[in-house]
């Protein structure tokens, strides 16, 4: 099969609302926006004078809603769902004069990793960042896989997607183009299709690291639809840290370099065995002629962590999806309890159901203790390690909030517990963020989806900065030995996205020159 | 003393009867606890629905903070204590009233926990009784779903309207104390502004706990009766209900099945719903889109310092101080019990006057409450200022005005539109100022002129029928002489001559 290029032209980009089946190549959209659309969009918006992304050409998730395209979430349980309103990122952009060009594909509401749980009547979407000899399709990644594609092949700009364990860093790896998952509570999830809301964020999809903070920056404020999302206030005070933090790093003298005074600490848990990939020793090497410090850090219940992740997605999923087949919003109209069931099984796909039924068992009376407050203690614990491994503070973890407070353990209706609000402790001699491969190899071939045990692993990458809220960016880092990308990952405290671009910055620099 | 309970029948003697209610009211703000539309009872079906009240895709919600003033109000007025941090949680379970097929309530840390209601006299029981409160949380109400016609109907006006859950320990022996409690609950939501208690609207439902056990043994299995809509069902239920299981008991060797009931509000019996095998996981979780709500105490005492009295404290501070009946101060509170203005104005009249406080609470409550209801208009502060009542009734005491004076000042005042002035303005512009005496004594000639018979009679010594023509003078002045001056002076001219 002839494998697309990166460049798809406009004109062969259809109209319609229709999933796009496509006649020679397959395409990552689900919906493309008609020239018509596009430009009247670009007039409604341009009302403001000092737009920053005029012209600018913006794919999103299929889970984001949008006033002119079916929000299907790429399952066929929505496939009529027509929101009459616009996600708060969506807003954002449209305001700044950006046109959304099209809606991409993903896994049946975020859940898998390489958008290949798709409903009926869906081609699927291949990997266009490959060399253009390779003739085998590989798979985008997923969940975001159709956005990674979009962008890697140049049909946009940038692109939204979302990440609640991976789902935008993974495809960003993949595809290689930049994956940014912003710190959670940062960005507004008003619009956004819940899939578990405790982890679930906005994403950004983009060819480089500028692309990619420009659009961070334009989403970056407070929402009062979303409760979740934090005020101005947290907001400065994160970025007073930061720039104190900065003003910090830069007083030690030393000789200058891009990094001068950065710590940059590599998980042990992460470095797996061969042949799962690792940091390139050249690419160690160019940051610390960057200046940079790089040491080995530890991180215990870095690898404990990855059951409370499937269990707490797995439950909010089962809560958050209780909702399909009520009648309520789509075409379906069910009839009592035994249309209910027939909705739901015909309209909700294999993994979907899956996980649905994991997470409905972990909620259940006899296993929530054993389950889903382990996991709720799981996360904390590894919270607790993130900031003692971090030298700037947590600037909002004194605050306590919902999704940390554990229902006491031993019984489910005995007193509140409120949890520590102890003050926030950095770390002296701690680093200022972590580098692992986002990845475990280059995207797979669609053919051989990797065994479940591979999938673990992957997991174990991504995962621990969704339950630590953390921002964690993937960066191209130059090309495996088959020629396909591999990205690195780099994370730090939260709201401390600053950090993350400085030293992605480095290693996209380096990424390019090899 | 209300009570709808039939004396309890000799198998009910040696029984003892254990109740604990759950009560559901909505909480009386401008919108619904996690969205912007309205709250409304009686408008069209599905009119005033936001996106999160249908659990629209992408929407998400948001806490409306008045709902929890009012909500901590009720707490601190019950003497809960507050929880300084609360949370929200889903309970799940798949039906036609809750579209999100989750509820959102307080199930690990409610807003508040541990207060009491004390019953006694006043609220109609022998003996007083401590009601404990368990907790009181903050939860949706779920959409209204009806079958009509076999056709299942939804109407989310209601969906997601917020209540107060209040759980009282079983402390309450008897349906009449049952009752009492809802009762008095009622009226404090009322005085709180949470709540209006309309029990037939359904804006205040009650569940039932309720248990028998033969006295000194322990108590028996429970059974929840749900959905009660007004007191009398409520007490009936309970009665009936105590019937049921006192029957299962003496005649049948089998444990009682613990189980969900409801009324049958036409035969007065309760029916089986389902049994507790039936009951459903709820798998209750933490709701991530809202964070926990942290109350400082600073914002507790702010609201405790602004805690309205009570229709029975007030009650027993007022008979305490005037000698004045709890019925009256009742039916003052009644005529509007959440802001007491009717209280507050009679308050306002006696001004702490021992002396006054019969007399006044006769003018207000029977003599200008009357006239106000004779001629059909609604209480209304402005008709008559407590000043200028309590001048009224000053006048009457020291025999300035008479009686018929004053309430015809009542009158005027309730009816007329022109601006309320002083005593004195009021009697000039009603022509109504006493009379001087030279001109008393032109009408008292007059009064003997029109009865010259009775004017005979009293000359040659029947004094009795002198009152005749007092009243006579009294028509002749149109209410304005002085009665005790007129006896004088007619006294004075028969005599002399």
């Amino acid at each position: 099969m002839l494998h697309p290029t990166r460049r798809l032209l406009r004109h062969s980009l259809t109209s319609g609302r229709q999933p796009r089946v496509s006649v020679s190549q397959p395409t990552p959209y689900s919906w493309v926006a008609s020239d018509g659309l596009l430009e009247a969009e670009v007039k409604a918006y341009r009302a403001s004078t000092c737009q920053s992304l005029v012209q600018r050409h913006i794919a999103i998730k299929e889970n984001i809603t949008y006033r002119h395209a079916p929000t299907t979430c790429s399952s066929a349980i929505l496939k009529d769902f027509n929101s009459d309103y616009n996600a708060t990122c969506v807003e954002l952009l449209l305001h700044q004069g950006a046109a959304i060009c099209g809606q991409t594909k993903m896994d049946e509401f975020g859940m898998g990793s390489n958008t290949t749980h798709l409903p009926e009547g869906y081609t699927p979407v291949y990997n266009p960042g490959g060399p253009v000899d390779d003739d085998a399709p590989r798979s985008v990644g997923g969940s975001s896989g159709g956005s990674a594609a979009a962008v890697a092949e140049g049909s946009c700009w940038a692109a939204l997607g979302t990440d609640t364990g991976g789902s935008v860093r993974l495809p960003a790896s993949y595809c290689g183009v930049v994956g940014l998952k912003p710190s959670y509570r940062l960005i507004s999830r008003f619009g956004v299709v819940s899939y578990a809301d405790s982890l679930d964020c906005v994403g950004i999809l983009a060819r480089d690291i500028s692309i990619a903070s420009q659009i961070f920056s334009t989403l970056n404020h407070p929402d009062p639809r979303d409760m979740t999302n934090v005020s101005s206030v947290t907001r400065q005070r994160a970025h007073a840290l930061l720039v104190q933090h900065i003003e910090e790093i830069q007083r030690h003298g030393g000789p200058k370099g891009a990094l001068q005074g950065y710590r940059i600490g590599i998980p042990n848990q992460t470095r797996l065995p061969s042949p799962h990939l690792t940091i390139p020793s050249e690419l160690v090497s160019y940051l610390e002629s960057q200046r940079a410090t790089v040491v080995s850090v530890d991180i215990p219940s870095w690898t404990k962590t990855l059951p409370a992740y499937y269990v707490l997605a797995s439950a909010e999923a089962s809560s958050n999806l209780a909702r399909y087949g009520g009648g309520f919003f789509g075409s379906a109209q069910p009839d009592g309890e035994e249309g209910r069931r027939r909705v739901r099984t015909e309209g909700f796909g294999r993994e979907v159901k899956k996980r649905l039924l994991a997470g409905t068992y972990a909620l259940s009376a006899n296993q929530f203790d054993n389950t889903y407050l382990k996991a709720l203690y799981l996360r904390r614990t590894l919270r607790r390690e993130f900031d003692s491994i971090f030298r700037i503070p947590h600037p909002v973890r004194s605050y306590p909030s919902v999704y940390e407070s554990a229902p006491n353990s031993d019984t489910t209706s005995s007193p509140p517990r409120p949890s520590s609000t102890s003050t926030a402790t950095s770390a002296p001699d701690g680093v200022d963020v972590l580098l692992h491969p986002t990845a475990i190899s280059t995207a797979p071939p669609l053919s051989k989806t990797l065994s479940s045990e591979s999938e673990y692993a992957q997991d174990l990458l991504t995962v621990p900065a969704s339950l630590g809220g953390l921002p964690c960016m993937s960066v191209p880092a130059g090309v495996g030995s088959d020629g396909w990308p591999i990205g690195m990952s780099v994370s730090s405290q939260w709201g401390m996205e600053q950090l993350v671009f400085d030293v992605g910055r480095v290693i996209e620099q380096w990424g390019k020159g090899q | 003393m209300p009570t709808t309970t039939k004396p309890s029948s000799r198998e009910e003697d040696g029984w003892q009867t254990v109740i604990g209610l759950e009560i559901h009211a909505q909480l009386k703000t401008g919108r619904k606890l996690f969205s912007n539309a309205k709250i409304s009872h009686h408008d069209p079906p599905n009119t005033h629905v936001e996106p999160f009240d249908r659990a629209y895709p992408g929407s998400l919600p948001v806490l409306d903070p008045e709902a929890i003033r009012l909500s901590i109000l009720t707490a601190l007025s019950l003497g809960c204590t507050i929880n300084p941090r609360s949370t929200f949680d889903r309970k799940h379970y798949f039906y036609h009233d809750i579209p999100a097929s989750y509820q959102i309530t307080q199930h690990y840390n409610p807003l508040a926990r541990g207060g009491r209601i004390r019953l006694d006299e006043m609220d109609g029981l022998e003996h007083p009784i401590e009601v404990n409160i368990e907790q009181l949380q903050v939860e949706q109400d779920t959409a209204k779903s009806q079958l009509i016609a076999g056709r299942r109907t939804i109407d989310l006006n209601r969906a997601g309207v917020g209540l107060m859950e209040i759980v009282t320990a079983p402390d309450m022996r008897s349906p009449n104390q049952a009752g009492a409690f809802v009762r008095k609950l009622q009226s404090l939501l009322r005085r709180v502004g949470s709540g209006d208690g309309d029990m037939e609207n359904g804006n205040l439902r009650v569940d039932a706990n309720i248990s028998v056990n033969r006295i000194g043994q322990p108590f028996g299995t429970r059974c929840e009766i749900k959905n009660l809509n007004s007191v009398r069902f409520l007490q009936q239920a309970l009665v009936s209900e105590r019937r049921r299981q006192i029957e299962h008991y003496t005649t049948s060797s089998q444990p009682l099945q613990q189980e969900t009931r409801g009324l049958d509000e036409t035969t007065g019996e309760t029916y089986s719903l389902r049994s507790k095998e039936d009951a459903e996981d709820y798998r209750y979780m933490p709701d991530s889109n809202l964070p926990a709500m942290i109350i400082p105490p600073s914002y507790i005492q702010q609201l405790q310092s602004t805690l309205p009295e009570m229709p029975w404290q007030t009650i027993s501070r007022l008979t305490s101080t005037y000698n004045i009946s709890s019925r009256d101060i009742a039916t003052l509170i009644n005529l509007d019990d959440q802001h007491f203005s009717v209280v507050r104005y009679w308050e306002d009249v006696v001004s702490g006057d021992k002396t006054l406080g019969k007399k006044s609470m006769n003018w207000v409550a029977h003599e200008l409450l009357g006239q106000l209801k004779r001629v059909g208009l609604d209480w209304n502060i402005d008709r008559i200022s407590p000043k200028l009542m309590r001048e009224v009734i000053l006048a009457v005491e020291d025999g300035s005005i008479t009686g018929t004076t004053a309430k015809t000042i009542i009158r005027h005042c309730i009816t007329s539109s022109s601006p309320q002035t002083s005593l004195n303005d009021i009697l000039e512009y009603l022509g109504m100022t006493s009379l001087p005496e030279e001109n008393l004594r032109e009408l008292c000639q007059e009064a003997i002129r029109r009865l010259p018979k009775e004017s005979e009679l009293i000359k040659k010594g029947n004094t009795k029928i002198i009152s005749r023509l007092i009243g006579e003078v009294m028509k002749i002045s149109s209410g304005r002489a002085d009665a005790k001056l007129a006896r004088e002076v007619l006294v004075d001219l028969l005599m002399k001559e």
